[in-house]
């Protein structure tokens, strides 16, 4: 190439000089690539290679110089059109991409955290962003709120709670039906026990089904507690499954041999009535610490309901023969024994079991 | 359908058929039990069933009526059944449950269902 440099010539290259090289040079891309969609990039990208050498380019020589570095260009789209092919193979990614839903997904989650925040009262967003985002801790908070760090604490732990709840609302863009729905929502959520027990939270879930389905999540964060059972009931197979449960957990309790058939048999016979006249409900079964030790069964259904239950827990109602209820045979078999039914609203039996002392 | 372990046995010995149930029977099973029990007494010929439920720690209103029906139905096809190995628990739960009635012919074990069943097809119609 030409070893001549810029400084002994009379000047640089006019810029003017170049571009009135721009119909020659289209004229030799086109003549090697026709009328290819790249054609006047190339002409453009041979331009600029020759205005970053003009300085370097002897006068006169300029127009040759631009047609070799044209020609050039070219050759390297075509070298690189074949590299392209042999490497084709190295572009497969084995790996899932960003699939279009995974950002639609992600683009709805983040807005659905915006409203569930909208839900929360000023004073409570503030609380919240300070100590989650901000890592502002509790006991400084406490002190600018003149209350206590345990406060401030049990504060947050109830607003994540709601915020939980108002995150799968604004997720599922639905109102719940019902103004209960809210409050056994967030008890769920906050895994607040005697909340949910005020709220009777398990019948609310029996009877909707929109919570059944939101309170999946949190119920699941909650902590898994050794002492309660929840069975579904719907077929005569979850019957076995119920009475094994609740025999389980009345035997970690410390219940003899007897009272553990007594117990299994009175779930048994209780959930078979779900399956025979409601299809649908669960036993959840609880261990009490208090007054005693003891095991308290909760049989709940979505069924008709009991038209009369004083007369249900007659003897002689319940017959032996597949009609009765078989209320007034478990009720012996317990210590305490509670029904509620309405019709129309499904029943509710609680039956309690104490340890005897000794 | 089933691919565990046999939830219940049906063996014969001699004119008699002893049926263990190994396990806690749903209603669905309780009843396919009912109905090969019956069918068998007719292939086997058996004058005598025996029905072991040592292992079943429930007898619920359910299987108390089932036994009681498979019971009857053995009468209708010619045998006579006995249930044996009802634990001391289940017995004191079916009574406080009301389904302890008399309708059940039983003795303590299998030893003990053999023998009955002897004197019952001794002191009965005479032995085909």
């Amino acid at each position: 190439m030409t070893t001549a440099r810029a400084s002994d010539r009379e000047g640089p290259t006019d810029a003017a000089e170049v571009e009135a090289l721009i119909p020659v040079l289209r004229r030799v891309v086109r003549a090697r690539v026709g009328s290819h969609p790249q054609a006047e990039d190339l002409v453009q990208e041979t331009l600029a290679r020759v205005l970053a050498a003009r300085e370097r380019i002897e006068p006169g020589m300029l127009e040759p110089y631009a047609i070799a570095t044209a020609r050039n260009v070219v050759a390297s789209l075509w070298r690189q059109g074949d590299r392209a092919v042999r490497n084709a193979h190295r572009l497969f990614d084995p790996g899932r991409p960003d699939g279009a839903d995974d950002v639609v997904i992600a683009t709805e989650q983040t807005a659905a955290v915006g409203r569930a925040l909208a839900q929360l009262s000023e004073d409570e967003r503030r609380l919240l962003l300070a100590h989650e985002v901000t890592g502002q801790d509790t006991r400084s908070l406490a002190e600018a709120a003149d209350s206590t760090a345990g406060a401030v604490a049990a504060r947050l732990k109830r607003i994540r709670a709601r915020l939980r709840v108002e995150y799968l609302l604004a997720l599922d863009d639905v109102e719940p039906p019902s103004d209960r729905c809210r409050a056994v929502l967030v008890a769920l959520s906050g895994a607040d026990r005697r909340r949910q027990d005020e709220l009777d939270t398990e019948r609310h879930l029996l009877e909707c089904p929109l919570c059944a389905r939101l309170s999946e999540p949190l119920v699941e964060r909650g902590p898994v507690r050794s002492d309660e059972a929840h069975v579904p009931i719907a077929e005569a197979a979850d019957i076995v499954t119920a009475r094994h449960r609740a025999r389980e957990l009345a035997a970690r309790a410390g219940f003899d041999g007897v009272d553990l058939t007594l117990i299994a048999t009175a779930v048994s016979e209780m959930a078979r009535n779900i399956v025979r006249f409601a299809d649908n409900g669960e036993v959840s079964v609880r261990l009490l610490d208090r007054p005693r030790r003891g095991i308290r069964v909760i049989v709940r259904d979505t069924g008709p309901g009991i038209p009369d239950v004083d007369r249900a827990l007659q003897d002689g109602y319940s017959t032996d023969e597949g009609l009765g209820l078989g209320l007034p045979g478990a009720r012996r078999l317990m210590d305490e024994f509670l029904v509620e039914s309405s019709q129309g609203n499904g029943t509710t039996v609680k039956m309690t079991k104490w340890i005897k002392r000794g | 359908m089933n691919t565990g372990p046999a939830l219940v046995s049906i063996l014969r010995q001699g004119s008699t058929l002893v049926a263990s149930i190994h396990t806690a029977l749903n209603d669905t099973e309780m009843v396919r039990f009912q109905q090969d029990l019956i069918r068998q007494i007719g292939e086997h010929r058996a004058r005598g069933v025996i029905i072991d439920v040592a292992a079943l720690d429930v007898l619920d209103s359910f299987a108390s009526r089932t036994l009681r029906a498979v019971a009857e139905m053995a009468r209708l096809r010619g045998a006579s059944t006995v249930v044996v190995g009802i634990q001391p628990e289940v017995a004191y739960a079916m009574v406080e449950l009301g389904t302890g009635g008399d309708a059940l012919t039983t003795a303590l074990d299998l030893e003990d269902g053999l023998a009955l069943l002897a004197d019952l097809g001794q002191s009965g119609p005479a032995r085909g």
